[in-house]
């Protein structure tokens, strides 16, 4: 069978001096990708190009299915992209939460759970009655963790994070961790995700998670090593 | 023509001169810099109105509706150029759509008020369309630059929001529909304000003219009310079309939000 998500010789520019980056790399079902590398190295950047917000050539299977068979808005709402910079949208906690079954891409396909917002958020230390506090209030922190929650919320098929844990504390982060391991197992057969993190700590909290290493900015090489490490699964 | 209307001469005309030189006395006295300026306005509004005046003269004796149709055209053309000129940062073709939006908005609304309302003998009567077709698009040319200005403006600042409805799969226009609401709202404010206070704060240019011009206040009124609601019609049409046209030009042919959008170009 093959990856639940794939890339091969995926290619795109990185940073002012548009750098040519090019990589492969495979997650399998019901597992998480860490990828890791120095600032400059293209980390956001292939995770933009991975959910098609920007430009970039070279294969890319989700399912065993070429990313140019999806719709454009098929493959995103499938392959979901939440920025380091958490987006805030008007209203309440709620409405935020509530926000992508808005649209037809997601709506159609599921409702949104309530009890699994709560749940989410307890596993994330926020006391549900921050569900009924304006959105725009929120410490960095907790718009983190509410962008990830609202990403988990509508089920996409990989989970495209970047640097998820930057904003939080260790017990917080270990939270963070907890739950993406526990949503992995929900539907081991049709989940995954991709995280970038500088965080050894999430390194060893999430379950058995293989590993993408990007070089930094070193203008003569393109490629990139893959190593299906298994480090410290718990 | 009429009786009570009290005609400027030529030496009369000359006179307003003082006020120039007044303005100028201002701009001296603070030193503002606005002397050339100033004097360059003078020249040209002299220069302009005299053209138009004879300009006008001659079409309105012509009436030929080929001559006519050219010259609101002309009109269109004039204003969706300086729409876009005030507006930064928009892309290249941004003119054409102007076009396009204040050619459909006018003629729409021009049309439906020369032809049910006032319906002027004969019907292409270039004293009854020239000045209503240079009303709407006056007003038009402001109300899309404004809302044209602001979708763009409004997009790049709340690029994290479009992204992120993007990244959920959103189209295009669920990514932008609050930006585009936005401009709209922002494209008609002025008029929608205008209709508030309109009679209150300062009688429109128009009324006050007619007034002046000898016309009983109340028939006066009766124009200026169809004027202002016309005005209100093209602003939200114009509006409403250039930024429909104009939002899918933010994003690729993949739906994602093109880079130059909120790259932002400078000089």
């Amino acid at each position: 069978m093959p990856a639940w998500f794939e890339f091969a010789g995926l290619s795109f520019l990185v940073g002012v001096e548009q750098r040519s980056v090019s990589l492969s790399g495979a997650v399998d079902r019901g597992r998480v990708m860490l990828v890791r590398g120095p600032s400059g190295a293209g980390k956001t950047t292939l995770l933009r190009v991975l959910a098609r917000l920007q430009h970039g050539t070279g294969d890319v299977w989700l399912g065993g299915r070429h990313w140019h068979s999806f719709a454009p808005t098929a493959w995103r709402a499938a392959v979901c992209y939440v920025a380091q910079q958490p987006a805030v949208f008007e209203g309440t906690v709620r409405d935020n939460l509530r926000r992508p079954f808005q649209l037809t891409a997601v709506g159609r396909r599921r409702r949104y759970d309530a009890a699994a917002a709560e749940r989410g958020m307890r596993a994330l230390m926020l006391p549900p009655a921050l569900l009924e506090q304006d959105a725009r209030l929120l410490s960095g922190g907790e718009a983190v963790r509410i962008a990830v929650l609202r990403a988990l919320l509508a089920d996409p098929a990989v989970l495209l994070l970047d640097e998820p844990t930057a904003a939080l504390d260790r017990p917080t982060a270990a939270g963070f961790c907890d739950l993406l391991n526990h949503w992995l197992s929900e539907k081991p057969d049709r989940r995954a995700a991709v995280v970038i993190t500088h965080d050894e700590f999430v390194v060893h909290r999430l379950r058995d998670p293989v590993f993408l290493e990007m070089d930094g900015g070193d203008p003569g090489r393109k490629s990139i090593s893959d190593v299906p490490d298994q480090l410290g699964g718990r | 023509m009429n009786p009570s209307v009290i005609p400027i001469t030529d030496f009369q005309l000359a006179l307003s001169v003082i006020l120039v030189i007044l303005t100028g006395a201002v701009s001296a006295a603070l030193r503002l810099g606005l002397l050339r300026s100033l004097l360059w306005g003078t020249v040209r509004t002299f220069g302009q109105l005299t053209l138009i005046g004879y300009v006008l003269n001659y079409v309105f004796a012509l009436n030929n509706l080929l001559v006519l149709g050219l010259l609101l055209l002309l009109m269109c053309y004039i204003a969706a150029r300086t729409a876009v000129r005030r507006v930064t940062n928009v892309p290249p073709g941004t003119t054409l759509l102007a076009f396009g939006s204040l050619f459909a908005s006018t003629f729409l609304v021009g049309v439906l008020v020369t032809q049910l309302i006032i319906v002027p003998e004969p019907w292409y009567s270039a004293r009854i369309v020239i000045p209503i077709f240079g009303l709407i698009l006056g007003n038009s040319m402001n109300g899309i630059a404004l809302a044209i200005d602001r979708m763009y403006a409004e997009t790049r600042a709340r690029r994290g929001e479009v992204e992120a409805l993007l990244a959920f799969g959103a189209t295009p226009w669920e990514a932008v529909r609050d930006c585009v609401r936005e401009a709209v709202r922002a494209g008609m404010t002025p008029t929608i304000n205008s209709l508030m206070v309109v009679g209150l704060v300062s009688l429109p240019g128009m009324m006050t003219g007619q007034i002046l011009g000898g016309v009983d206040p109340q028939e006066a009124v009766r124009y200026q009310i169809v004027v202002m609601l016309m005005i209100a019609a093209a602003v939200a049409i114009g509006c409403l079309i250039l930024v429909g046209m104009s939002y899918r030009r933010m994003f690729t042919a993949d739906g994602a939000l093109n880079l130059e959008v909120y790259r932002s170009r400078g000089v």
